[in-house]
């Protein structure tokens, strides 16, 4: 039962957040994970640990298609086999190690993982791209109250400064939620404006919930 | 209260030229300890109404919860007359004390953590060198350790070939001797000393005596807290905080035949306050 709840696409970032050349921190409810973006911008997550002395992978750096380890410089490539350790540079790294890469796919602007593969590609949103992401200090169940919105495919629909969004979310942990609010692609500047302010004011809601509890 | 080995160890719980009379409040392995000064040179460490041992050493006062079988280790080579002897103070670190220990021990991350100061990207190999426990002294030992440094130490002027030797004469503490580069044929030495607060937090004391007799005192301990915040950033990073004794827990290569040796001897000793035994 555990396999199956993993085997499940969560949002952990905005796709505009992790550039080429880059590595971020994320989390799912099973661990943090480090998600980087090649030179060739293809997208890879990982968990965010390294094989070697346990350092997180996530304050490493990206050198062409590998990500390295900031501790000792071990690189590990985009299916997580470790391709170099710099302190014997005529090694050739034993094929057992690995950072374990974790399964990762875009859509609408947002980065998808998973702990195990699931077996379909993340929910598409026809028209829809992601705007923003916000860390709100409450359970799942508190934040889907709070914006009364109706379940759509996994999203939650929602009016925010008086526009229709989707919120995807992800409750990693008991208390926190990555939640980013997706907005029609050709909402003008004003319109996302108004948004961003109004999940500012959602967060502060349901936080205040919280404390008051 | 749990009873196990490294109780029994000796502890340092601040400068000799920092104590006050009016006491201070700090941890020791999870206890409450208070370290007064004293105007009349006789410093003492209380906890719960208890008055534990002192000694007075390398600029720090030392204490223990148990019963010491030996005196605290000595550094020799640190009485030499014309060294500096330098109290850095302290850096408190959200790490076990034994992983703080272990990366003093590590010189193969130097090219990443002290990019341009003590390692250089392009020089990243460590050669072989030679590793053992010496039952005699029941010591960790790692000898012939060399290493290309572009800024060896605040009195290099370019970039050496340093020759190391490591030492762990206690479960918290080790002593490094390093290429003098004014000095041919002498050891600078690094200490770390570190006081264990509870498992997953430690006040460090780095403490050095070197042969340096350009460098400002200040410049001297700027130096070693840069290196030192450098290495806090990895300290506080790594997963899981306790230290695995487990093998299969991490990866060890060639290059941490220190740490592999550390482990063990830790193991050995039912040194573990600040370890993790199995695998989670």
């Amino acid at each position: 039962m555990a396999a199956e709840t993993n085997a499940r696409w969560l949002p952990v970032a905005v796709s505009a957040d992790i550039l080429s050349g880059t590595v971020i921190p994320a989390s799912l409810p099973t661990g943090p994970l480090a998600v980087w973006r090649s030179a060739s911008g293809r997208l890879n997550a990982t968990k965010d640990r390294c094989p070697h002395r346990g350092m997180r992978l996530s304050h490493g750096f990206v050198r062409g298609e590998t990500l390295s380890c900031i501790y000792h410089g071990w690189r590990f490539g985009a299916d997580g086999a470790c391709r170099k350790i710099p302190a014997h540079p005529a090694l050739v790294p034993p094929r057992t190690i690995s950072c374990g890469p974790l399964p990762v796919a875009e859509c609408n602007g947002t980065v998808w993982a998973a702990a195990k593969r699931p077996d379909h590609e993340p929910v598409a949103y026809d028209g829809y791209m992601a705007l923003r992401s916000v860390v709100i200090a409450a359970s799942c169940a508190a934040v889907e109250t709070a914006c009364q919105g109706a379940r759509a495919h996994g999203a939650s629909k929602t009016r925010l400064g008086g526009h229709d969004t989707l919120l995807v979310m992800n409750g990693y942990a008991p208390n926190a939620v990555l939640v980013i609010v997706l907005v029609a692609e050709t909402m003008p500047v004003a319109g996302r404006l108004a948004i961003s302010t109004a999940l500012e004011a959602l967060r502060r809601t349901v936080e205040t919930w919280g404390r008051a509890a | 209260m749990t009873s196990h080995a490294m109780r029994d160890a000796w502890y340092p719980v601040g400068l000799l030229s920092g104590l006050s009379e009016g006491g201070k409040d700090s941890l020791l392995l999870g206890e409450n300890i208070t370290v007064f000064g004293s105007a009349t040179g006789a410093p003492s460490v209380e906890c719960s109404g208890r008055t534990l041992p002192v000694v007075r050493r390398f600029g720090h006062l030392w204490t223990s919860l148990g019963t010491p079988d030996k005196d605290l280790f000595t550094i020799p080579e640190a009485d030499h007359p014309e060294r500096v002897r330098v109290d850095v103070g302290v850096v408190r670190v959200k790490c076990s004390p034994l992983r703080a220990v272990e990366n003093f021990l590590d010189i193969a991350h130097f090219p990443f953590v002290h990019t341009d100061i003590l390692g250089a990207e392009s020089h990243p190999e460590v050669s072989e060198y030679k590793v053992e426990i010496r039952d005699e002294v029941d010591e960790v030992w790692a000898t012939k350790v060399e290493f290309f440094q572009p800024q060896a130490a605040r009195s290099a002027g370019g970039g050496i070939t340093t020759e190391y030797m490591y030492r762990v004469p206690a479960p918290t503490c080790a002593v490094l001797y390093k290429t003098c580069p004014p000095r041919p044929g002498a050891w600078d030495v690094i200490a770390l000393f570190v006081q264990p607060l509870t498992e997953d937090l430690c006040d460090v004391w780095p403490w050095m005596a070197l042969f340096d007799d350009e460098s400002a005192l200040t410049d001297l301990i700027h130096f070693q807290q840069l290196i030192f915040l450098q290495d806090r950033s990895i300290l506080e990073n790594q997963i899981p905080k306790r230290l695995p004794l487990d093998p299969a827990k991490e990866t060890p290569t060639r290059a941490d035949l220190t740490s592999v040796a550390y482990r063990r001897w830790l193991k050995r000793h039912n040194f573990t306050y600040g370890a993790q035994l199995v695998a989670g």
